[in-house]
């Protein structure tokens, strides 16, 4: 267990996943050695089939591996129940989807509190902290609003804000910005890089390098394994990025 | 408990998304329940009238007709007047009247029907010929005037106390006391009037009614020597299996029936024929529930399948339910709750449904009708049962589901 009490919030040892489909058995992950270090931000990039979702799944516990060691904030996740893992997700990780995945039925306010109804532990001030997670997304004003009501980015914020309410030890955003058009998308990319100024661990599944260089390290996936991993120099800031994009506003005052 | 709270909040969320689709699958427990709770409204409110009706002919009656008590149970076959078989004589009546230690009152009784009719205006009602004591026997008030008196039996005097349909058909506005009226061609003077005590449950009107003196009955109208009925009043309710028993006892001995011979007569009190009536009930309320048990199934199937259909819709929900810290137990309950609130407001519905119905029967028609609680718990018991029994599968189902495969779901 000596190795574990580090500073890695998450660390795997040869992760494996299996799946059959029938008879036939694929191989999603073929042994992966993974070291996030609380409060880094980290992408993970890879084409299609090369697993990043099913690493993905795994460390958001929403699934164990065949064989390795899973440790997430120094606890052996991977041979829990279904009941244990539903804990771990309520309590250590924040998800934050491409499609957002609000309850359409509840408003603002009723998305963010559903991480707390599911929670095995007594909240304190729980209503402060909603009324906290939804303004430091700047949904103060849309907390009556329905998802419906709202706009994609707009959206995403919400889901963040869920993600964040239970104040959980990552945040793992999968292709959070590929249904949103780019000036958005550096807007929510602006949210994650103050997040993750705060301290936040941040761990962003992408496709695309522009994404990706906002963040400290992108690891490469390809058939299962790591095939590269590389730091940021040069990391984009998403608010300097901002102010040189002219306002849309603006610009149709200016013509 | 909160949570349970918030579960209910959204089931009804839910059912208020389809609204129609909601409405349609209560429909079957809405008409489940509201059929039992209205039949059973209407069982009770007939079961009440009936009870009425024997009460009032009397309170701790005992009833005594001449027959064979194994041939026949019911009392109603021997008030045909002049049946062949053994006859009721003064000589039981003096027996009854001697030796019975458990009776207050006793009173022979022909029960016939008779043309009356009073200057051009003609009626046939039932005559019940009695003495003094069948007034209260028989639970006979008084409205105007009086009833005939021990000396009017004794001297069989042509007098006639009516009831109120007779006095409506033959008298109108005019008032009917002191008038001699006509029954069966010979002359009666009315000395009395009756209040009147309305329909009895098989709808017969009891207020088409003439009494005069048994005695009179007998001599001048019908030249009989017997009577159809003696009626015995009970010293009281729990006395009135005793007294049955005394009275038969006291007859065997009069009538010379020995050891092990039949009776030729049939001693009846009012508690048996209730248990008559509990059974007419008790098997009524049998075909009720089997009735009941059928629609409510049918519309717990509905639920379940509208249930099923819920939680294929609801996949995406249920998925990022359990990403975001469900476990399977809260989907489970949250959909046990959804299907139980659904069969639970059809219950309510239904019982709703019942009373507006059973209030329109009691108005508009004949029927009698009496919501009770009892079936009202039931129904609404049964309701939950079913939501919790046809939801689980569909709930054990959503719980079930894997959280990566629900998210994926479009």
């Amino acid at each position: 267990m000596l190795e574990n009490s580090s500073d890695n919030i998450i660390k795997t040892t040869d992760i494996t996943k299996v799946y059959r489909i029938g008879t036939i058995k694929v191989n999603a992950l073929r042994g992966i050695n993974l070291e996030i270090r609380r409060g880094e931000f980290v992408a993970v990039m890879g084409p299609s089939g090369s697993g990043k979702s099913t690493l993905m799944n795994i460390i958001g516990c929403l699934d164990v591996p065949t064989s390795g060691k899973y440790y997430l904030n120094n606890m052996d996740i991977s041979k829990l129940n279904d009941n244990q893992l539903a804990n771990i997700r309520n309590k250590e990780v924040g998800f934050v989807f491409q499609t957002f995945n609000l309850l359409s039925r509840s408003n603002v306010y009723g998305n963010v509190e559903l991480p707390m109804i599911y929670s095995t532990e007594r909240i304190i001030n729980k209503k402060k902290k909603i009324l906290d997670a939804i303004e430091s997304v700047g949904l103060t004003e849309w907390i009556r609003h329905r998802p419906s009501e709202l706009s994609g980015g707009e959206k995403q914020r919400v889901a963040i804000a869920r993600a964040l309410v239970n104040q959980p030890s990552i945040i793992l955003a999968d292709e959070p910005t590929g249904n949103l058009d780019s000036v958005t998308g550096e807007e929510i990319m602006a949210i994650f890089q103050k997040l993750n100024s705060q301290g936040k661990t941040i761990i962003l599944v992408t496709h695309e390098l522009d994404i990706a260089r906002h963040t400290h390290r992108i690891i490469y996936l390809r058939d299962g394994i790591i095939h590269g991993q590389e730091k940021v120099n040069n990391q984009v800031s998403a608010e300097e990025k901002l102010k040189q994009i002219p306002k849309l506003e603006d610009k149709i005052t200016a013509n | 408990m909160k949570r349970l709270l918030e579960n209910i909040k959204i089931a009804f969320q839910a059912l208020f998304l389809n609204k129609l689709r909601s409405f349609l699958t209560m429909l079957g427990i809405i008409i489940g329940v509201g059929s039992v709770v209205a039949m059973f409204s209407i069982g009770a409110g007939a079961q009440q009238s009936v009870i009425q009706s024997v009460q009032s002919i009397g309170s701790n009656l005992i009833i005594i007709t001449p027959g064979n008590p194994e041939e026949e149970n019911y009392m109603g076959a021997q008030l045909a007047f002049g049946t062949q078989q053994a006859e009721l004589t003064i000589d039981d009546l003096r027996a009854i009247e001697r030796e019975a230690t458990l009776i207050t009152e006793v009173a022979p009784v022909i029960f016939s029907s008779s043309v009356a009719s009073y200057l051009n205006k003609s009626t046939q009602s039932t005559v019940f010929a009695s003495t003094e004591n069948g007034r209260e026997i028989y639970n006979m008030k008084i409205e105007k005037g009086n009833f005939y008196s021990k000396s009017d039996v004794s001297n069989a005097l042509n007098v006639a106390v009516i009831g109120q349909t007779v006095i409506k058909n033959l008298f109108r506005k005019t008032d009917p006391i002191g008038k001699i009226i006509k029954l069966d061609g010979k002359n009666f003077k009315v000395i009395g009037t009756l209040e009147s005590k309305g329909t009895d449950t098989l709808g017969n009107d009891q207020d088409d009614f003439i009494s005069v003196p048994v005695t009179t009955a007998q001599n001048k109208l019908y030249g009989l020597n017997s009577y159809n009925m003696i009626l015995a009043q009970s010293v009281s309710e729990k006395d009135i299996d005793a007294a049955t028993e005394e009275i038969k006892s006291i007859l065997r001995r009069h009538r010379n029936i020995r050891f092990g011979e039949k009776e030729d007569f049939i001693v009846q009190n009012q508690t048996q024929m209730l248990d008559v009536i509990s059974i007419i009930t008790g098997i009524f309320t049998v075909v009720i529930a089997g009735i009941a048990s059928i629609s409510l199934l049918v519309g717990g199937i509905g639920i379940m399948n509208i249930m099923l259909v819920s939680v294929t819709e609801r996949t995406r929900e249920i998925g990022i339910r359990k990403a975001i810290g469900a476990k399977n137990r809260d989907i489970l309950i949250q959909f046990l709750v959804e299907s139980t609130v659904l069969s639970v407001t059809g219950g309510i519905f239904g019982i709703l449904f019942a009373v507006l119905i059973s209030g329109i029967l009691s108005r508009y028609t004949f029927l009698e009708t009496s919501i009770t609680v009892f079936p009202i718990i039931i129904a609404f018991s049964f309701s939950t049962v079913i939501g919790l029994f046809f939801g689980i599968y569909p709930a054990m189902r959503a719980a079930r589901l894997n959280p990566i495969d629900a998210l994926r779901y479009e």
